[in-house]
């Protein structure tokens, strides 16, 4: 089954060549807003997207964008790695299903909720917005979108097990199919050759305490994730059966109380952001 | 009609016809009621267990607390002609991960809540599937006051 699921990863489409194009472009303090107009351009999907986006309150839109000349300069350093990576993306969600997800859609959504969440983190902790996070919580489920065509009978299976054993979905997981879903979102990274950071991110976001030298981005997902779930926007049939790690709330020195209002404040920013959203059916 | 509550909302009917829905509950709490002489149901997600975190925040959205969002669930269904007397009360949701720490307690706490103001308030609850770590929907039908739990592996329940 393992080399079954990972013969698979070869066949996954190849990263949008836009986006890591983009993101180069933008390590450069001073980058050109013509050389990036110029690259969006050249991606259909993305600039459709993108001007769908930039004019969604979540990147603070107030007056009407009309091109993506003006997308690129309204959306600035600060959100525009995030809205064209949001904008290359969605593409791998817009699926039917089968297996872990009822509709690509639920997925997407999921993803965009914990992506948020993870800027609300970071705007808390840091005081800054951070797209190397926001990139690896946006794809930390990309490994369910590929274990979708494998699961449709070992689903039942991992139920099974989870009740039985009362153990997490990922015990489960890697018991039946002997790979769970984030190890193998770990691999399709270095397929598309996403740096060690985002990696370990998408690798680790239900296990951050086993990293060796834990980093900050596994961290925030795996919280972001937690608190989506338990306001109910879940990724598919795991629902809430996920470990709870106090380690990583102490870490961060947070308390529960902060929790309940990050959970306020995500309410909040997903109204915001149903452009986002939207961008899957 | 299905009428759609989202989370931290509120909905009530007095038509026959209406089926109120709420999705994915995770450790949110959905409350249902039903007043069937009065032909009343009403429907309340609400998220956290208490209003005194964020004041503000529970005048603009009452139902996203349990303190503020079961008074105005019955206060709403009153002036559809309910009475509390007769009203029937289920609930469903409050579900968490698998924790050993005190972390990630907000189920636990939305239930506590829940479960004090009822008693509180001389109400007893008379179905209710809570707790553990299914993410659920409820469907309430005005008709008859049935209301049935779906989880997230799929499984129905007539609560």
């Amino acid at each position: 089954m393992v080399e079954k699921i990972l013969q698979s990863i070869s066949k996954i489409p190849a990263f949008p060549a836009a986006v890591q194009k983009v993101s180069e472009l933008l390590r450069d303090d001073d980058y050109s807003t013509r050389d990036v107009v110029k690259v969006i351009q050249y991606d259909q999907a993305i600039t459709a997207n993108i001007m769908k986006m930039s004019n969604s309150a979540y990147f603070g839109s107030r007056q009407r964008i009309r091109t993506v000349q003006e997308a690129v300069v309204f959306l600035g350093r600060k959100y525009l790695h995030s809205a064209v990576l949001t904008a290359g993306v969605s593409r791998f969600f817009q699926v039917s299903g089968g297996g872990y997800v009822e509709k690509g859609k639920q997925l997407w959504e999921h993803s965009v909720a914990v992506a948020i969440m993870s800027q609300i983190l970071s705007r808390q902790l840091y005081k800054r917005e951070d797209p190397v996070l926001y990139t690896a919580a946006l794809m930390h489920d990309i490994g369910k979108l590929i274990l979708g065509e494998f699961v449709h009978d070992a689903c039942e299976r991992i139920e099974a097990l989870m009740k039985k054993r009362n153990c997490s979905f990922l015990e489960a997981e890697e018991e039946v199919l002997g790979i769970n879903h984030a190890e193998l979102g770990g691999r399709i990274a270095d397929q598309w050759n996403f740096p060690p950071l985002i990696r370990d991110g998408i690798a680790y976001h239900h296990r951050p305490d086993l990293l060796a030298e834990e980093g900050s981005v596994a961290g925030l997902i795996y919280l972001s994730d937690q608190f989506c779930l338990m306001a109910g926007i879940d990724g598919g049939v795991d629902g809430l059966a996920h470990r709870g790690i106090g380690s990583v709330m102490k870490k961060f020195q947070l308390r529960e109380v902060d929790l309940e209002r990050n959970l306020i404040l995500l309410l909040d920013e997903l109204d915001q952001a149903a452009d986002l959203l939207q961008l899957v059916h | 009609m299905d009428i759609v509550v989202g989370i931290s909302d509120m909905k009530c009917s007095n038509k026959k016809e209406d089926i109120l829905v709420t999705y994915a509950l995770g450790s949110c709490i959905a409350v249902a009621v039903h007043d069937p002489a009065a032909g009343v149901a009403g429907l309340l997600h609400f998220m956290l267990p208490d209003s005194a975190l964020d004041g503000a925040k529970a005048v603009q959205a009452p139902a996203m607390f349990a303190d503020t969002g079961i008074p105005l669930l019955f206060k709403a269904c009153y002036q559809l002609g309910a009475e509390k007397r007769r009203m029937t009360v289920k609930v469903a949701g409050g579900a968490s991960i698998l924790s050993d720490t005190d972390y990630f307690r907000i189920g636990q706490k939305n239930i506590t809540a829940m479960r004090k103001i009822f008693w509180r308030n001389n109400v007893l609850i008379s179905s209710e599937d809570t707790g553990q770590n299914f993410n659920r929907t409820v469907r309430l039908n005005v008709a008859d006051g049935t209301c049935l739990v779906k989880v997230s592996n799929g499984t129905l329940k007539d609560l």
